[in-house]
């Protein structure tokens, strides 16, 4: 009984979709897409644009035995199944019929899967390319890759091409797709303001959604130390905001493996030697400077003892420094199967270290700063190269103006340098001394910019009224990244084509002075995801110019989607101009 | 039934042993006070004795006088706090805690003196609220209802613990608003938010002393209001059937807002901003759902100042046979006195698209003599309804298209500034209009997040260059909270001008908010005008701007907002509440 009752459904709903097909269009639709974001490299629809249905028993078939690409195969199938994704748009050329109607084909029965290297593991470079045929003439659809990873993508993209009730899915289609940068990422600070872990799930399941592979977790800073380690439990037991805010062991695990899942790779950062005012709560004696007024009244900038309030920078005359720290790495290590290992560096101080005896009797027994540096660098670094691990550093580390290293303690083939100063210059500043570069620019790729500052007592916001001269939002890194900067922004520009190959990629960051749980989704998404498109097909059309325009309508669709999917993006337009394509632009030159 | 008492009893003196050690430990803190604070921020607060805390009773109650919409209130306040037992980040720092539950505080006796003043602009909204040291009865004393729930809204704040409240005890609260009119704007048509949404934007504002909900209902891209008199408008003009207001949803959000003190203004912009009225009545709108900006023409040809195009015509009859259906409608559906009409931004080129228009003008009319026409003929229909008409200030101060005094008589009008700053207001004021102030450059919270147009060339530009300036929208910067609360609103005017300055909105114009990012727009940001209009943005004693005081309290009432289900958004990382003045600046 049950069972007939549901085929006639189906009949009866096959039947409807089949009438609404010979409906001529409302308008017709000229230029026909289908939007996948992040755009694929190559996608080619038959001209007929057929649609089928998706079959009811649609199956993705992967005879692998592979722990996370099973994992994703039965996400995706149930995603693919339940989403039901509809265009906002009435006019969207899915939902609008093109004319004449095209012939109906068979329901899409199966996607069959085919991996060549199984094994690959998920490291950086790994091949993510995939091809996808979806055929106009048979019930079974084929997603081809190099490796789990590449048919992680494939079917990622496979699920966007699906949409409405009943499910249908464009037939037809041809995609080839790789991605022009190998690392896409995303950078979220959990020491200023906790997150949970399903905070931070969902934010790797967003990334996967967009194509992203690298979740930078920038764990621990001065304001709370919330990683549970197993050799140095004082750490978070004393350093974290509370026993409710930190990450134990098992937390950890849940999120390696759930980015495994979603083929996005955890890369921890224990930021150091500066930025550690949160170790001293379980080790005062290592750390100069913790718990100072960040910048005493009277004092100059340069005798700040910290870039922002959270004083603290470990001690590299104490031998006890690294003691602890080889304890933490020797945890952090083993919590993250990863290769990479961030190691900060940045933001060193020199008011700070000068606040300690000892480093104040070294530097005038004729020492410096930077030779403090590269005492603990020396000390530290060869040590996480010992563990098989690339040491990633902030830019500081050799070009901050006052406290840097030689460049010859750093091998450029174990150590790569994030930038995030002045834009396409320190990026080229890199290149051109040979380490390769994660392009983290804070005039494009940061996040949190442009909602004010966050001190107390801030002198500029008290003016006279009239003048609403905070310019910029008022925070240091302002104003407000848009989606458009970001989406522009060439994290290769002014490079030779030979020294662009040493930029591995960009990652957006979300630094968490005035963000939380509260306001992740929203500054995260979809502005995340433009630089995810920018990073894996470009942000140029065939022409070379610059497709932003051509992007707007697209990401618009997809933000729509991705709230649907359970991801609060912040709207980038009124819902009208989403159902009046072209209408809402801007034709002139500026305004 | 015996270990019932003992349980609590233990858990009471371990709780209080724990607090005794926090209390040593933060006892030093400086900046914050007591850490006993309310926001906004009372007129007069006063410790009758040091500063203390006193247990309040589990069979705690509040004896209200009955009244529909304060004995809703009073229970309201009643479940909030019991239930709510905030745990401050920073704990009070007080001398002495009363442990006896013999003199636990067990009554709140709320007197009104006239209980039928109805919720109106500039309703007295006075309370007293006096807790006496070690008593069991706490009084709360108001010349209104609306008083007694601002009043009742201040003792809410003024319960914390866990597991066992304590309300701060020996405290003398007189507490009245500068200005009699704080509101705040949600614009419902460039994208849709659920009742719900609504709801809970009124309560937060109720919790925040705010009591002004203007509904920008309708505009050019939606019009979501089911008007028993013109279905049509909704049925074609609303995003869809599940993106309406129906007549019940709009009972619900009045009645709402009255059991919350929070008045709900409506706004039926017009002639401008009609484009969604052309869905069901294309002959009364001009230059409906045009290009707004066809390329090679002028700015000054644009037909609409943003994508959303359409005027209503006022040189065609049934522009008014619509319009005051319209008006009847809402009228009947909104019981406050206050009715926006918005007649900002007509834009010239949108109704010289109309070929009536035209020949209007090629016979002498102007374009200001058609605004008039449409003023002339529905101002005075409005009033009819016993309303007060508040317009946009363009109406009277547009460059291009304006009118005349004479059609805004002065005791029905206000004029709601957004332009210029002060310079507009001042001009309001002293063309003798009362204004409310929601000056663009401090109190609209939509700014700053980039623009919305499509294929914008602003964003084009060589590197390396990150040059789109203010984050790219026309009002850009983001309004910080600090920009907000520092706004003096009657900056520039005499003591006796400064009387017709009724308040202030903020504002969310929701060309890139919806319900995804409505309450980390609007809150804690709004917070900080509803303190400056409340009770000021400066130092009782010094005159000096207290905003830097103001921080760790607003960030103390973020955190109390969030657990009262407002997702509003951080203004420092939680450190700096642990640190109290560690996050300041000196220089």
């Amino acid at each position: 009984m049950v069972r007939s009752h549901t085929s006639i459904s189906n009949v009866v709903a096959l039947i409807f979709f089949l009438v609404l097909l010979i409906i001529p269009s409302v308008q017709s639709t000229t230029a026909t897409t289908i939007d996948v974001w992040p755009k694929p490299r190559l996608l080619r629809w038959a001209p007929l644009h057929q649609l089928s249905l998706l079959s009811p028993s649609f199956t993705i078939a992967s005879p692998y035995d592979h722990p996370h690409l099973s994992s994703a195969v039965s996400r995706y199938l149930t995603l693919i199944k339940t989403e039901h994704h509809l265009p906002s748009s009435v006019n969207n050329p899915l939902t609008a019929t093109s004319s004449p109607p095209p012939p109906p084909s068979p329901p899409l029965q199966s996607l069959h899967i085919f991996i060549h290297r199984l094994h690959a593991p998920l490291h950086h470079g790994v091949n993510e390319s995939y091809t996808l045929h979806v055929p106009n003439d048979r019930p079974t659809a084929n997603l081809t890759a190099e490796t789990p990873w590449g048919a992680m993508r494939g079917l990622e993209t496979f699920s966007q091409l699906v949409w409405g009730r009943p499910s249908r899915v464009p037939v037809g289609v041809y995609v080839w797709d790789d991605p022009i940068f190998p690392h896409r990422g995303l950078l979220l600070d959990t020491s200023r303001n906790y997150y949970g872990v399903g905070d931070i799930m969902r934010t790797i399941y967003a990334m996967s959604a967009n194509k992203m592979n690298v979740f930078h977790w920038h764990i621990t800073d001065s304001p709370s130390f919330p990683l549970n380690l197993p050799s140095e439990p004082g750490l978070a037991a004393k350093g974290s905001y509370g026993d409710d805010m930190q990450y134990s062991p098992d937390d950890v695990k849940k999120i390696v493996e759930f980015g495994l899942d979603h083929g996005v790779r955890v890369i921890p950062e224990i930021d150091s030697p500066g930025h550690t005012g949160s170790w001293a709560e379980a080790y005062p004696e290592i750390v100069t400077c913790a718990n100072m007024f960040w910048w005493p009244a009277e004092s100059k900038g340069e005798d700040k003892l910290a870039a922002e309030p959270g004083t603290g920078q470990l001690n590299p005359l104490n031998p006890k420094t690294y003691q602890v720290f080889k304890n933490v790495i020797s945890d952090v290590v083993k919590m993250f199967p990863e290769p990479f290992f961030h190691a900060g560096a940045d933001e060193v101080t020199p008011g700070c270290w000068k606040t300690d005896p000892t480093i104040q009797s070294f530097l005038s027994n004729g020492g410096s700063l930077s030779q403090v540096l590269e005492k603990f660098v020396n000390e530290t670094f060869p040590y996480i190269v010992s563990l098989n691990r690339t040491v990633i550093y902030w830019e500081d580390v050799l070009l901050d103006g006052v406290v840097k290293v030689d460049s010859s303690i750093l091998d450029p083939k174990y150590t790569i340098l994030q930038t995030w100063n002045n834009g396409p210059n320190n990026t080229k500043k890199i290149v051109d001394a040979g380490y390769r570069a994660i392009v983290s620019s804070a005039d494009y790729y940061y996040l949190d910019c442009g909602h004010g500052g966050f001190l107390g007592n801030d002198s500029q916001y008290d003016q006279l009224v009239g003048s609403d001269t905070v310019s910029n939002g008022g925070s240091w890194c302002a104003p407000f990244k848009t989606w458009q900067t970001i989406y522009n922004y060439d994290i290769t520009y002014g490079l030779s084509e030979e020294k662009a190959t040493l930029v591995l990629g960009g990652e957006v960051a979300l630094w968490s002075e005035q963000a939380d749980p509260t306001v992740l989704d929203s500054r995260l998404w979809p502005r995340a995801s433009a630089m995810a498109e920018a990073l894996w097909s470009g942000n140029r059309d065939e022409t070379g110019k610059k497709r932003y325009a051509e992007a707007t309508d697209r990401l618009n669709e997809w933000r729509h989607r991705m709230v649907s999917r359970g991801i609060g993006a912040e709207p980038i337009q009124p819902l009208w101009c989403v159902r009046n394509p072209g209408m809402c632009n801007a034709v002139h030159a500026s305004i | 039934m015996p270990h019932g008492s003992v349980i609590p009893a233990i858990i009471l003196i371990f709780s209080l042993f724990i607090l005794k050690l926090c209390i040593a430990s933060v006892a030093s803190a400086g900046g914050g006070g007591n850490g006993i604070n309310v926001w906004p921020k009372p007129r007069i607060m006063s410790w009758t004795t040091q500063p203390r805390a006193n247990l309040l009773s589990p069979s705690f109650a509040i004896s209200s006088p009955k009244h529909f919409y304060l004995s809703s209130a009073a229970n309201r306040y009643l479940k909030l706090i019991k239930n709510e037992h905030h745990q401050p980040l920073v704990t009070p720092s007080l001398i002495n805690i009363t442990t006896s539950s013999s003199s636990a505080l067990h009554t709140l006796f709320i007197t009104v003196e006239s209980l039928l003043t109805p919720l109106q602009h500039g309703v007295n909204e006075t309370y007293t609220l006096s807790i006496p040291a070690d008593a069991s009865i706490a009084n709360l004393t108001a010349h209104t209802v609306w008083g007694a729930m601002r009043g009742l809204e201040t003792f809410s704040q003024l319960v914390w613990g866990k597991p066992n409240l304590l309300v701060a005890s020996g405290l003398y609260v007189w507490d009245s608003p500068l200005f009699a009119h704080r509101g705040l704007i949600l614009d419902t048509s460039r994208n849709y938010y659920g009742v719900d949404d609504i709801l809970r934007t009124i309560k937060a504002m109720s919790f925040n002393k705010m009591n002004v909900f203007h509904w920008h209902i309708t505009d050019s891209h939606s019009f979501p209001l089911v008007l028993p008199s013109e279905p049509d408008l909704a049925a074609k003009g609303s995003y869809g059937h599940d993106m309406q207001y129906s007549p019940d949803d709009v009972k619900k959000i009045v009645e709402f807002g009255l059991t919350h003190g929070v008045r709900v203004l409506p706004e039926i912009d017009s002639p401008g901003h009609t484009g969604s009225w052309a869905e069901a009545y294309p002959e009364i709108v001009t230059c409906a759902n045009k290009f707004w900006w066809p390329a090679e023409s002028n700015w000054t040809n644009r037909l609409a100042s943003e994508p959303g195009t359409g005027h209503l015509n006022p040189l065609n009859p049934k522009t008014y046979k619509i319009l005051k259906n319209v008006i009847n409608d809402v009228v009947n559906l909104f019981p406050e006195a206050f009715y926006h009409a918005g007649a900002d931004e007509i834009i010239p080129g949108c109704w010289k698209a109309d070929s009536t228009i035209q020949s209007f003008l090629s016979n002498g009319g102007t374009l200001s003599q058609l605004l008039e026409k449409f003023v002339g003929s529905t101002l005075p229909y409005i009033v009819f309804f016993n309303r007060t008409v508040v317009y946009w200030e363009d109406v009277l101060l547009d460059d291009n298209v304006n009118v005349r005094p004479s059609f805004l008589p002065k005791e029905h009008t206000i004029l709601q500034t957004w332009n210029n700053g002060p310079n507009n207001t001042k001009r309001i004021i002293d063309a003798g209009y009362r204004a409310i102030v929601s000056s663009s450059e401090f109190y609209y919270l939509d700014c700053g997040h980039g623009d919305f147009l499509g294929n914008d060339s602003q964003y084009d530009q060589l590197q390396p260059s990150s040059s789109a300036n203010n984050g790219g929208s026309w009002c850009g910067p983001f309004k910080t909270w600090q920009t907000i609360y520092d706004y003096d609103i009657t900056y520039g005017l005499s003591e006796e001008e400064a009387k017709m300055v009724l308040g202030g909105e903020v504002a969310l114009w929701s060309e890139q908010a919806d319900p995804k990012v409505l309450d980390v727009r609007l809150w804690p940001r709004t917070s900080a005008m509803a303190e400056t209009l409340w009770s000021g943005n400066r130092d009782e004693e010094t005159g000096i701007k207290r905003y830097a005081q103001a921080t760790d309290r607003l960030n103390e009432w973020r955190y109390r907002m969030v657990s009262r289900g407002v997702g509003a958004e951080p203004i420092q990382p939680l450190w700096c509440l642990r640190n109290p003045g560690m996050c300041n600046t000196v220089h």
